[in-house]
C-alpha cells in the first residue's frame, strides 16, 4: 500500500514537471519546466491547495537519489576532452576560481546580513 | 525503437543506476570527499565507454532516462522547502542579497576572466551561466551565442568544485550557519551543491534549493544585461 502511494505521488511530481514544460512552451518562458513546476508545487503547498501528506513520501523517495540524475549529463565531458588541452586548461582553472568566488561572496554576505539583522532585533 | 536499441538503452540506464547505488554505498561507508558518488560513477562510466569504444550518444540512449528524473526531482525540492518555510520567511532579505550578489559575481568573474585570457567571444559566452542549473544554463548559452553542450560541462565543473572544495572553503571562511552554507552551495554549485547541502541537514538543503532556484531566476534576467553591458 505504502509502495503504491509513493508511486502515485511520483506520478504527481512528473505531472507538475510536465505542466511546467507545457507552460514554458505556451508562454515561451525563459525558465525550464522543472523550475516552473517547482514554483507551482511550492505555491500549491503554501496556499494549502495541495496537502503535504499527498506528496511527502514520493518527494522523499525521489530526492534520496538526487545526485544520480546528474550523472548522464556529467558523463558528457567525454566529448569535450580536447577543449581543455593546452591553453584550454585555463578554462577549467577559470571555472573553478569563479565558482569559489561565487560561493565565498554569496555565503559570506548572506551569513553577515542574517547575523546583523539578528543583532538589531536583539537591541 | 527496435528491440536491439531498447536493450542497449536499458543496459546503460541500468549500469548507471547500479554503479551509482554501489559507489554511493561506499561513499556512505567511508565519507571521504574524493569518493563522492557523482564523481566516482562518472569516472567509472567514462572509463567503461572509452574501453568499449562506446560513443556518448549511444550511452545517452539509456542515460537520458536517468537524466529525465532530474525534472520531477527539481519539482520535489518544493517539499523540503515548504517544510522549512518559517526559517526562510525570517531570512528573506539575507537570502535575496546573498543570492543576487553571488549571481553577479558568478556571471561576471568567469566570463571576464575568459575574455582577459584572450579566448573567443563564443567561449566567453559559454562560460557565463556556469553556476546556474543545467537546463537554464544551456538555454542561456544558446540565447547568447555560446555552445550549450559545453556550457553543461562548465556547469558540471562548477558543481564538482562546489561539492569537493566547497566544504573546505566554507570552513576556512568560518561560514558556520545553515544560511551561509546553504546559500553558498546553491548559488555556486546549483543542484549538485544542493545534493551536498542535504548532508549538512534539512535547513542547509532548503537554503540551497532556494538559492539554486533564485539563481536561475535572477540569472535569466541578469545574464542578458551583463552580455549587453560587457560583451
Amino acid at each position: 500500500m505504502k509502495f503504491l502511494l509513493t508511486f502515485i505521488q511520483l506520478a504527481v511530481l512528473f505531472g507538475f514537471y510536465l505542466l511546467g514544460e507545457w507552460l514554458r512552451a505556451l508562454f515561451s518562458l525563459p525558465l525550464p519546466g522543472s523550475i516552473i513546476g517547482f514554483l507551482l508545487l511550492f505555491s500549491a503547498l503554501l496556499l494549502k491547495i495541495y496537502p503535504l501528506k499527498w506528496i511527502d513520501s514520493g518527494a522523499h523517495f525521489l530526492l534520496a537519489f538526487l545526485s544520480l540524475y546528474f550523472i548522464p549529463a556529467t558523463v558528457g565531458v567525454i566529448d569535450y576532452a580536447d577543449v581543455f588541452t593546452g591553453k584550454g586548461v585555463w578554462l577549467l582553472v577559470i571555472a573553478i576560481v569563479s565558482t569559489l568566488l561565487t560561493m565565498a561572496v554569496s555565503a559570506w554576505i548572506s551569513q553577515w546580513t542574517a547575523r546583523t539583522a539578528l543583532q538589531k532585533e536583539g537591541k | 525503437m527496435n528491440m536491439h536499441i531498447f536493450l542497449l538503452a536499458l543496459l546503460f540506464a541500468g549500469l548507471t543506476t547500479v554503479l551509482y547505488l554501489f559507489l554511493n554505498s561506499q561513499y556512505i561507508k567511508y565519507r571521504w570527499t574524493i569518493l563522492n558518488p557523482v564523481l566516482t560513477t562518472t569516472v567509472a562510466l567514462v572509463m567503461i565507454l572509452l574501453v568499449f569504444d562506446v560513443s556518448y550518444d549511444t550511452y545517452m540512449l539509456g542515460g537520458k532516462w536517468v537524466g529525465e528524473l532530474l525534472g520531477p526531482a527539481v519539482v520535489a525540492l518544493a517539499v523540503p522547502l515548504y517544510k522549512q518555510w518559517e526559517l526562510l520567511r525570517k531570512n528573506l532579505l539575507p537570502i535575496a542579497i546573498g543570492v543576487t550578489a553571488g549571481s553577479i559575481v558568478g556571471l561576471l568573474s568567469g566570463s571576464l576572466l575568459t575574455k582577459l585570457f584572450g579566448f573567443s567571444a563564443e567561449m566567453v559566452l559559454t562560460m557565463l551561466p556556469k553556476s546556474i542549473t543545467t537546463p537554464v544554463a544551456m538555454q542561456m548559452a544558446e540565447a547568447f551565442g555560446g555552445i550549450p553542450s559545453l556550457a553543461a560541462v562548465y556547469v558540471m565543473v562548477a558543481g564538482f568544485t562546489g561539492i569537493l572544495v566547497g566544504p573546505w572553503l566554507l570552513k576556512t571562511l568560518r561560514i558556520d550557519s545553515s544560511i551561509g552554507r546553504g546559500i553558498g552551495l546553491g548559488s555556486s554549485a546549483h543542484g549538485l551543491g544542493t545534493a551536498k547541502a542535504f548532508e549538512y541537514g534539512p535547513e542547509e538543503a532548503s537554503m540551497s534549493s532556494v538559492a539554486m532556484t533564485l539563481s536561475a531566476v535572477v540569472g535569466s534576467f541578469l545574464g542578458p544585461v551583463i552580455v549587453w553591458l560587457f560583451f
